[in-house]
């Protein structure tokens, strides 16, 4: 099967081994097939057609998180995701490895209203108990209806930003948006929400799940939808760390001037602030004392091995939290999108490591600046807040939400 | 390097790897042992359809803090080792730039080496005991924890044994404690011949390094791509020196050894303000092999030691058996103990590059040995460097590894492939087989 690839990147590594420790399924495993040097070979196997792409080829494939710890690691520069997503890319148009179900629920993803209810259905099937959900990786509640999004009111001549608000996100912690939209409007930030877009729907999925599942046209398509929400010029926001990475790699994933100049105006909403410190209001006195809330920080990959944007994470959390860090340098925690839904008993093995560095490094909650990371983290038990929340609540914005004085609200839902 | 595994086993104990090795032998296969796979000589590369062997699951670990010593099992990662001691204040000296993937098997099978050996010395200056499987499926002891173990150390003769004597299933190695100091300093050159005189000068005023690497300036470039340490790529070769000790003994030899770089033409010295700059200036030199693919797909590198003395004429001579070949050599190396690393760069879909890397490692090999020097310092010779064997031994020698092997392993059946040319044992005619050399370097990529 011919994958399609840049043979000079498939070529590219060296076989050094330097990645093994940083790829968690390879850590918990401890089998070659599952790192990602068995994974390169394997690919270049099936591609020069020495090996068929079987069934145990579509399991070394689908058992990678796409955590892209492998590339960080990688002296050779060896862009794995790329390799990966390729991969699949030829997998799911020569076999039979995307069914026609999977890919409808890709496709629905851009259709937001469906979303929203769709995860009502499910709110509403769990409370019945008809669904599992700690099996299936779901957060224990799922919100049954969720309050509009509302932007703050702030100076006409304030600095406008755009604010992604995307798929599952949006239905399942919209709170996590609204206190963004909180620090946003305290920074004297105006925000602004997804325009809609010719088909008349006003954000959804950018294509990051349907690109990780090798469904490239679904990806450039919803990718396309997106990027027509956010005219103009001004910097667009993310708050989910998978949906950044995703919207910085438009310009590679479309190949067009068009979304390498859109790609360059997204940034991860924390590395934004960070570079804005100077509008946030300082510390009170409550945050100079040494009971002050002791945070764990926990870094998505793809905020960390793909954006490389973990650093400003720290830097707005700091004046207002003691920080400890992880000595894992950065191991996936196997949440990974559907990962965790796909392959739920390696998605809890990994989990266990990620546990085991958290209890080590102590701290009270955990802060993640991703939506797939927190709630498979918080089906462990474990208090998990996205840096915006601590922040919105150090900056004494929490009680501040819903009192209806905003300058546009919209019910999305 | 290519081979084709006939089963492939992941034993969790002991007594599982006794029970490979006896269906093995049930089956007349032999047994490959691997650990991570980092070996730079093709050691763990099954050939013949063997039974392989991987550790990579056996990963506990016992400390015994009353002996300052810890049990491991072969599967353990050398860099996760140090990290689990570093809260007692301890570590695993032997830190080969592969530390973060290799497993202590490997590191013993290999004897491997590391920058900070040039102080510490080697793995085999850290192994007390290990416990071995034979190729029979027997289980045995070799050394002790007695200070003095009584008869002859048969450790030291499994130790740099590349799998050839049986599988190591627990290990158990010295712990050394942390520096209570610890300097790192940096110096740019812009002649590599400077560089080398400073190594010499640094020891003969009689400071003893933890470490002394060089880098010469195309690896520094490529290097500096990847981690952004603030390494001069403009230098002609750059020094990384490390001292440690207790803090007054550091502060001079740092002193001293700025003085004596600058005395020979450093442009700069640069001490590393903190662990952070430390850790990112060992980052890129320890990443240096795997980063050369940013060059080309395709590496083969040597190992030679040479005389202190002679390396810097041995150095020329490498960049000169490059050049006539129209290959691209990049040197990293552990300066302070002549242990070269020459990295022959190249592509090996160009037609006829495998001739002239072939034709280029052979002739450095060759002027390694002429200047006293010998084949391997610690990548071992596995399968790719066998056929060099001849150059460094004559036929006595080999024959009294074979039959050292064979006391240990009579029916060949450990990793018997690797290390010994085929027709060591007395006998057979000792002669290089240049066609097998060849035939090997056709396989693929030398990594
Ligand atoms: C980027 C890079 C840098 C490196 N830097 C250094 C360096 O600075 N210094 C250095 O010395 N080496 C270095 N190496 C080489 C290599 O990492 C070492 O030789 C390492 O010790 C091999 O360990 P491994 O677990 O990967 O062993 P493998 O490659 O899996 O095996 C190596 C050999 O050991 C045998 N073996 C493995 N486990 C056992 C066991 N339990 N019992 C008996 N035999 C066993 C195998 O049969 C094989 O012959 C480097 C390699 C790379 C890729
Ligand atoms: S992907 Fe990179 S780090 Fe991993 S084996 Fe290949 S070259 Fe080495
Ligand atoms: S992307 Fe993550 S899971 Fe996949 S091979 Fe790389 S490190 Fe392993």
């Amino acid at each position: 099967m011919k994958i399609p690839v840049v043979e000079d990147e498939l070529a590219q590594c060296v076989s050094c081994g330097l990645c093994l420790p940083h790829c968690p399924t390879f850590r918990v495993t401890g089998e070659e097939r599952y790192s990602p040097r068995g994974r390169i070979e394997a690919i270049r196997q099936v591609h020069r057609g020495d090996e068929p792409a079987d069934a145990s080829f579509i399991d070394m494939m689908d058992t990678c998180v796409q955590c892209r710890g492998c590339e960080t690691a990688c002296p050779s520069g060896v862009p794995f995701g790329r390799l990966m997503e390729a991969a699949r890319e030829g997998l799911a148009e020569a076999t039979r490895y995307q069914p026609w179900y999977r890919r409808l629920g890709y496709r629905a993803l851009a259709v937001h209203p469906l979303v929203v209810a769709g995860s009502r259905l499910l709110a509403l099937a769990q409370r019945s108990r008809l669904v599992p959900s700690a099996r299936l990786g779901l957060p224990d509640r799922l919100p049954l209806r969720v309050a509009p999004l509302r932007v703050r009111a702030v100076a006409a001549d304030a600095p406008e930003v755009w604010f992604h608000t995307g798929c599952v996100m949006d239905a399942w912690q919209r709170d996590v948006h609204d206190a963004a939209l909180a620090v946003l409007g305290a920074m004297g930030v105006a925000a602004r929400l997804p325009q809609p877009n010719r088909r008349g729907l006003d954000g959804g999925c950018c294509g990051a799940l349907a690109g990780h599942a090798g469904l490239i046209d679904i990806a450039r398509a919803q990718a396309t939808a997106t990027m027509a929400t956010f005219p103009g010029s001004a910097p667009i926001l993310v708050d989910s760390a998978g949906c950044g990475a995703q919207l910085k790699d438009l310009g590679h994933l479309l190949g067009t001037d068009e979304a390498r100049a859109f790609s360059a105006r997204v940034f991860d909403i924390q590395e934004w602030i960070a570079a804005h410190a100077d509008r946030l209001p300082g510390p009170g006195p409550a945050a100079a004392g040494a009971d002050r809330p002791v945070v764990a920080v926990q870094d998505p990959c793809h905020l960390r091995h793909v954006q490389r944007a973990h650093l400003p994470v720290r830097q707005v959390l700091r004046p207002y939290f003691t920080l400890v860090e992880l000595d894992d340098e950065g191991l996936c925690c196997g949440a990974g999108g559907a990962y965790s839904v796909l392959q739920p008993e390696l998605s809890r093995q990994i989990r266990d490591r990620k546990l085991g560095a958290l209890r080590r490094a102590g701290g009270s909650v955990v802060a993640s600046a991703n939506p797939g990371c927190s709630m498979h983290l918080a089906a462990a038990g474990l208090e998990v807040r996205h840096p915006m929340e601590l922040l919105a609540d150090a900056l004494g914005l929490a009680a501040e939400a819903g009192d209806g004085d905003g300058q546009r609200d919209r019910d999305r839902g | 390097m290519r081979g084709d595994a006939g089963v492939v086993c992941f034993p969790l104990t002991t007594e599982e790897v006794q029970h490979c090795v006896r269906i093995a032998g049930r089956h007349g296969r032999a047994v490959v042992p691997r650990g991570a796979g980092t070996g730079l000589a093709g050691g763990a590369v099954p050939k013949d359809a063997p039974v392989v062997v991987v550790t990579t699951k056996m990963q506990q670990v016992e400390v015994d803090r009353d002996r300052r010593l810890v049990w491991v099992q072969p599967g353990v990662i050398n860099l996760d080792l140090t990290k689990q001691l570093r809260p007692d204040g301890f570590h695993f000296a032997p830190d080969p730039s592969s530390q973060q993937s290799c497993s202590l098997g490997g590191n013993v099978a290999n004897n491997s080496g590391g920058p900070h050996c040039l102080a510490y010395g080697v793995t085999s200056a850290h192994v007390v005991a290990i416990e071995v499987v034979l190729g029979d499926g027997e289980l045995t002891m070799l050394g002790g924890l007695d200070p003095e173990p009584a008869g002859y150390d048969l450790r030291g003769v499994f130790v740099g044994s590349e799998g050839c004597v049986g599988i190591a299933t627990r290990i158990a190695v010295r712990l050394t404690p942390n520096p209570p100091a610890v300097a790192t300093l940096l110096a740019d050159f812009v002649e590599p011949a400077d560089a080398a005189a400073a190594v010499s000068a640094i020891i003969a005023a009689g400071v003893v390094p933890a470490a002394i690497e060089m880098m010469d300036q195309r690896i520094t470039q490529v290097v500096e791509a990847f981690v952004g340490a603030g390494y001069p790529t403009d230098a002609g070769a750059i020094l990384l020196v490390e001292v440690d000790g207790l803090p007054g003994g550091v502060a001079a030899e740092t002193a001293l050894v700025d003085e004596v770089c600058r005395a020979h033409r450093a442009r700069s010295v640069r001490v590393a303000a903190d662990d952070e700059e430390r850790m990112l200036l060992w980052k890129g030199r320890k990443t240096a092999f795997g980063a050369v693919a940013r060059v080309k797909p395709n590496y083969y590198l040597h190992d030679t030691v040479v005389p202190r003395t002679k390396l810097l004429d041995v150095l020329r001579q490498v960049y000169e058996i490059a050049d006539r070949h129209g290959i691209i050599v990049m040197n990293v190396f552990h300066a302070g103990d002549g242990n070269l690393h020459p990295l022959l760069v190249f592509d090996a879909r160009e037609p006829g590059v495998l001739d002239r890397v072939h034709d280029a490692g052979e002739e450095i090999v060759r002027a390694s040995l002429d200047a006293g020097g010998v084949l391997s310092g610690e990548h071992g010779i596995g399968l790719e460097k066998q056929p060099f064997m001849g150059w460094q031994f004559t036929t006595v020698d080999l024959d009294a590894q074979a039959r050292l092997r064979d006391a240990f392993d009579p029916d060949g059946r450990c990793n018997p492939a690797k290390v010994l040319p085929a027709g060591s044992r007395c006998g057979d005619l000792q002669h290089l087989d240049d066609s097998r050399r060849r035939q090997l370097l056709d396989d693929g990529a030398w990594v």
